[in-house]
């Protein structure tokens, strides 16, 4: 056995508290990483997710709070606004792709335990929603066929009953850290017929609409040659009661309180990193410090400076290295069984990276503490190599 | 000889402390699923308690079967005893951990409180439950070999 773990072994409490500070400090690094990494993929996913620049919806649903909850936080809910508005704005100049979306919210009675948004879209015409369908599933949706967000407890095949409409699960959607994940998506027929039942069994307020002639929203994308805003600014000035949005603008609000958590997140990570630094350049220094006398001895007894300077380095990586491994397992036991709570605390959109990013992180947070221990260590094999033998032993410090 | 002896006194003593912390974690488990990891609320308009909620109370008696067990293993003297118990917590704490959502079924969505803290929570603590009942097992048969 060598001579530093000998070392590590015979001070068992200096060991564990050099290992539990390393311990703490890969924790930090590697957790810390990790959120700000999943809340970037979070905005990203956003971003891809909401798949057009305009998007036209009902007037008096962008003075509702619920508006932006339904599209950003995964909220339930519903606004319609009449079908010939779809007519109007596909005449309106500049418009490249078009596609009409239906909103619903199934109740908690039937299928599900809490209320779930249901999305109707027109296969034909979709060019938002279908991409990430296309990732599971890549036939055309049929009448009475859904897709679930994969944060809905319910998988291929199974049969889910809304307002009385048997539907059967014919894909799951991957991850995307967005509402889309806790949504049901459906194709126009089936969510017409949906709304249909609803109103029958006057389950939801709807007042006197007419299934056949609503829809939720418009989303756009602009033509060659013409801006979001040129589309916006036309949509808004010529066609009464809707109100076109920048789908960017929206976003502005999740990107600005990102960078706010990235920030506090990154200083986080900063002091940690630092206060764990020195106090590991303490505890090492207070340790050869206090075994000056030892190292004294060996050296009398033949061993180098080298030799002495590279124990003490060989105590600090074996020191790293442990604590280290145990950070970054207690990092992945916590931020990947958890990972739908911390979403949830930051209520913001939240998409693990894939394993390969995950496991670099690792690697970068255990370097991150190894290179910060060996380095405090370095300081003090430093002056070990320079201690003066003969002072020492004769008790002059 | 003598190395014998204090060799199945260490061996018996490593048991000891593990059986401690598998009953430790089993009290965890136990007061955890009632406090700081339990199951979702009932729905606010109807009062009524969806699935998760019988989750829970399976578990917690699941809990309560694992203390008794795990206070059972710290206080037999017998090494044999010890280990049999504890094998015999082994597949208990495995079928606790698969209560939630394979048992019984949880929550529709996945980012409520029963499938985003119980159900992680519960499947940790009882896997650790298995692999500290398993050391302790290892440990206690180890010192019967020596004691033989």
């Amino acid at each position: 056995m060598s001579l530093a773990f000998k070392n590590l072994r015979g001070k068992p409490v200096r060991t564990a508290v050099l290992v539990i500070l390393t311990v703490l400090l890969a924790l930090t690094v590697f957790a810390g990483t990790l959120t700000v990494s999943s809340l970037r993929s979070g905005l990203g996913s956003l971003e891809n997710r909401l798949g057009a620049e305009v998007m036209v919806v009902p007037y008096e649903a962008t003075t509702k709070k619920s508006f932006e909850n339904i599209l950003l936080q995964g909220s339930t809910g519903y606004f319609y606004m009449d079908k010939s508005v779809y007519d109007k704005i596909s005449k309106t100049e500049g418009i490249g792709r078009i596609s009409e979306q239906f909103y619903l919210a199934s109740t908690s009675s039937g299928c599900c335990s809490i209320p779930v948004q249901i999305i109707g879209i027109d296969p034909e015409t979709d060019f938002t929603v279908q991409p990430w369908i296309k990732k599971s599933f890549d036939k055309p949706l049929g009448d009475c066929d859904i897709v679930v967000g994969n944060d809905l407890n319910a998988f291929v095949g199974d049969t889910l009953q809304f307002y009385g409409t048997d539907c059967r699960v014919a894909a799951k959607l991957e991850k995307t850290g967005t509402s889309f994940d806790t949504t049901v998506f459906t194709n126009e027929s089936t969510i017409r017929k949906m709304i249909r039942a609803s109103i029958d069994k006057g389950l939801n307020n709807f007042k006197d609409i007419d299934p056949e002639q609503v829809v939720s929203c418009v989303m756009i994308d602009p033509a060659e040659g013409y801006t979001a805003d040129d589309v916006v600014n036309d949509i808004n000035l010529h066609i009464k009661k809707v109100r076109a949005v920048r789908t960017k603008e929206m976003i502005s609000g999740v990107s600005d309180s990102l960078s706010g958590v990235s920030r506090i997140v990154g200083i986080l990570i900063f002091a940690v990193w630092v206060l764990g630094g020195v106090i590991l350049l303490l505890a090492f220094t207070m340790s050869v410090n206090e075994r000056r006398k030892e190292f004294a001895v060996l050296r009398v007894i033949g061993a180098s400076r080298g030799r002495l300077a590279r124990t003490v380095m060989a105590e600090a990586l074996t020191v790293g290295v442990t604590g280290s491994l145990i950070g970054i397992g207690l990092g992945l036991l916590i931020m990947l069984p958890f990972a739908n709570a911390v979403e949830g605390l930051l209520s913001m959109p939240y998409l693990l990276p894939d394993i390969w990013s995950i496991a670099a992180i690792a690697c970068a947070a255990a370097a991150a503490a190894i290179v910060t221990g060996a380095a405090a260590a370095a300081v003090s094999a430093y002056r070990i190599s320079r201690l003066d033998t003969g002072v020492i032993l004769r008790g002059d410090n | 000889m003598m190395q014998g002896k204090v060799w199945y006194g260490k061996m018996k003593k490593l048991s000891t402390i593990a059986a401690v912390i598998t009953a430790a974690l089993s009290l965890l488990l136990t007061i955890g699923i009632k406090t700081v990891f339990p199951a979702c609320e009932h729905k606010t308009d109807t009062g009524m308690w969806m699935s998760c909620h019988w989750a829970e109370q399976a578990v917690f008696a699941a809990g309560i079967g694992l203390c008794c067990a795990g206070v059972l293993a710290v206080i037999v003297r017998s090494p044999r005893v010890r280990a049999g118990v504890s094998l015999g917590m082994i597949p208990a704490a495995i079928s606790a951990m698969l209560i939630p959502n394979i048992f019984i079924n949880l929550c529709m969505k996945t980012d409520m409180q029963c499938h985003s803290v119980m159900r992680p929570a519960v499947m940790l603590i009882c896997g650790a439950v298995a692999a500290a009942a398993a050391v302790t097992a290892f440990l206690s048969l180890k010192a019967k070999e020596r004691s033989e």
